[in-house]
């Protein structure tokens, strides 16, 4: 009887840590910033369409002219997104469908889409975005925060 | 005894009936009748109140539900709970330096959560036996007590015993937590998962799934050998102790599954809030809880599964129309805000006053009737 229970307990246990070890992989967030801007990679330019909107989940996030950049949140390690891309003023859109791998250590990830529509490597078109650290500031800790500052 | 209490009930008139009625249920009506006079001064419409209350309902009833099983147990209102709110607290902040978002953020943090509210409601437990009568005293300066650990834990250690890796996160110093910490990623992602409007009014329907469910493993749990325990140890702890029943065991698992409860129940009413006051949003949700339960109608060791959700509405209908109502009529709302926390910590004082008359006024008259029976015992013997 007291194996049986232990059993079960150690069952329960188990399961809750494999719940909580894929919920950690699925629900890893990013924040994916895309750039429409000219880059360098191995001695090669790639310059910019005229103009790409992306849309991510069947919603548009996102219309970049030359050099302009826009954002996404994505949760989990895949990243899919579609474009529109015009390259030329008043020409024809082009349908792009992209679906790439996030890496799990970075929070915010930049995607150069030049380098990306013209098929190089991952190094060439992802990089990490590190926002900058904020000026310090003076905060006030927790010396007098008892009232009732909470909206219930 | 319970023979003679029956056929005295059914000797009352009817306006000894509606008395009754009235006393028993003085607190809700009290409440129906603030909410009568305030909704229509407060001038807001019936599909914003309905939206507001649906809304408070999906953020709260969970919360509330935990504080039914130390009620079953006899230990009263748990205050206790803060220490759930605590841990459920902790494991947010860890999730979101994490970078966990949505529901898989929610699910770890509830996972995350039951360790802190095991050791937590274990502690509670263990000092709540040691002060029997006194539970819910004691378990109200145990949630100060642990607070002030809290405090030690999120300011000082988080950033420096504890990795905290996101400056977003942390104080401009370098270590503790801010006074805010953001659940963007994670506002309102159980109530948005599976929503529906009807009348402009937004259901939370995945929420109130979780609600029912627990709502269903109380009233389960309640037929269980354990749930019998506890009812048995809320009734009588020498009787029940007689009967083989391990009572300070059997209480420290109703504080540790009230806490345990409280915690997950945290996680659902901040990931509905959006963000966490860091240093006080636990601080008041005790004495709201209990507040709410008792304006549903319930005591010190009655309480139901009816009375939370006649609690939160009720209760929640007047902290939405009072500001509103206070300001339209005498040109403040901040006497509004003084209203609803004053009715706050008025209704708890005046149900503990209620449970406390009826318990003597019941042991009075239970001393009255055996009394009575001596005398007619001794007459008999006379003869």
């Amino acid at each position: 009887m007291k194996t049986k229970v232990l059993l079960f307990r150690a069952g329960t246990i188990l399961i809750l840590i494999a719940i909580a070890a894929v919920m950690l992989v699925i629900g890893r967030g990013h924040t994916v910033y895309f750039e429409n801007s000219e880059a360098t990679f191995d001695g090669q330019t790639f310059k910019g369409p005229y103009k790409v909107t992306v849309y991510v989940d069947g919603e548009q996030v996102a219309k970049l002219y030359d050099g302009e950049r826009g954002m996404a949140t994505c949760i989990g390690q895949t990243f899919k997104m579609e474009m529109k891309i015009m390259n030329e003023k008043g020409g024809d859109e082009q349908f792009v469908a992209v679906t790439m791998p996030l890496p799990r250590d970075m929070d915010g990830i930049l995607i150069n889409l030049p380098t990306l529509l013209a098929g190089q490597p991952e190094a060439a078109y992802l990089s990490e975005f590190i926002i900058a650290e904020p000026e310090p500031e003076t905060e006030t800790t927790a010396a007098d925060e008892f009232g009732l500052t909470t909206e219930f | 005894m319970k023979n003679t209490i029956t056929k005295t009930n059914q000797n009352l008139t009817f306006a000894q009936k509606a008395l009754k009625f009235l006393q028993n249920n003085s607190v809700p009506l009290m409440f129906v009748l603030i909410c009568i006079v305030c909704i229509p001064i407060s001038g807001f419409s019936a599909s914003y109140l309905l939206n507001e209350v649906v809304t408070r309902m999906g953020r709260n009833i969970f919360l509330i539900l935990c504080l039914l099983i130390p009620i079953i147990a006899g230990m009263g209102l748990n205050f206790g709970m803060t220490l759930g709110a605590m841990a459920g607290e902790i494991a947010l902040i860890l999730v979101a330096d994490w970078q966990v978002w949505g529901i898989p953020g929610v699910v770890l943090a509830m996972i995350l959560s039951i360790p802190f509210s095991l050791l937590l409601g274990a502690f509670c437990g263990k000092i709540l036996n040691m002060s029997k009568g006194r539970e819910m005293i004691t378990s109200y300066i145990i949630s100060y007590f642990i607070n002030g650990i809290y405090q030690l834990v999120v300011l000082y250690m988080m950033g420096k015993v504890i990795p905290i890796k996101h400056t977003s996160l942390k104080l401009p110093r370098g270590y503790g937590i801010r006074n805010t910490t953001s659940l963007l990623n994670m506002r309102q992602c159980l109530d948005n998962l599976i929503d529906v409007q009807i009348g402009g009014v937004k259901i939370p329907v995945l929420t109130f799934i979780i609600i029912a469910l627990l709502c269903a493993f109380i009233v389960w749990f309640r037929k269980t050998k354990l749930g019998q325990d506890m009812r048995a140890v809320g009734q009588d702890m020498q009787v029940a102790r007689d009967a083989g029943i391990n009572v300070e065991k059997t209480r420290i698992i109703s504080i540790v599954m009230s806490t345990v409860l409280a915690g997950f129940g945290m996680v659902i009413y901040l990931q509905n809030m959006g963000n966490i006051s860091t240093y006080s949003s636990h601080s008041q949700i005790g004495m709201f809880c209990i507040a709410a339960l008792l304006v549903g109608g319930a005591s010190v060791d009655r309480a139901s599964i009816g009375n939370v959700f006649l609690g939160v509405i009720l209760f929640h209908t007047m902290f939405i129309v009072a500001p509103s109502a206070g300001a339209h009529i005498t040109g403040d709302s901040m006497i509004g805000e003084y209203f609803r926390v004053f009715v706050s910590y008025g209704v708890i004082t005046l149900a503990l006053v209620m449970y406390e008359t009826k318990k003597r006024k019941m042991k009075s008259s239970v001393g009255e009737q055996l009394q009575r029976e001596q005398e007619e015992g001794d007459g008999k013997n006379e003869n």
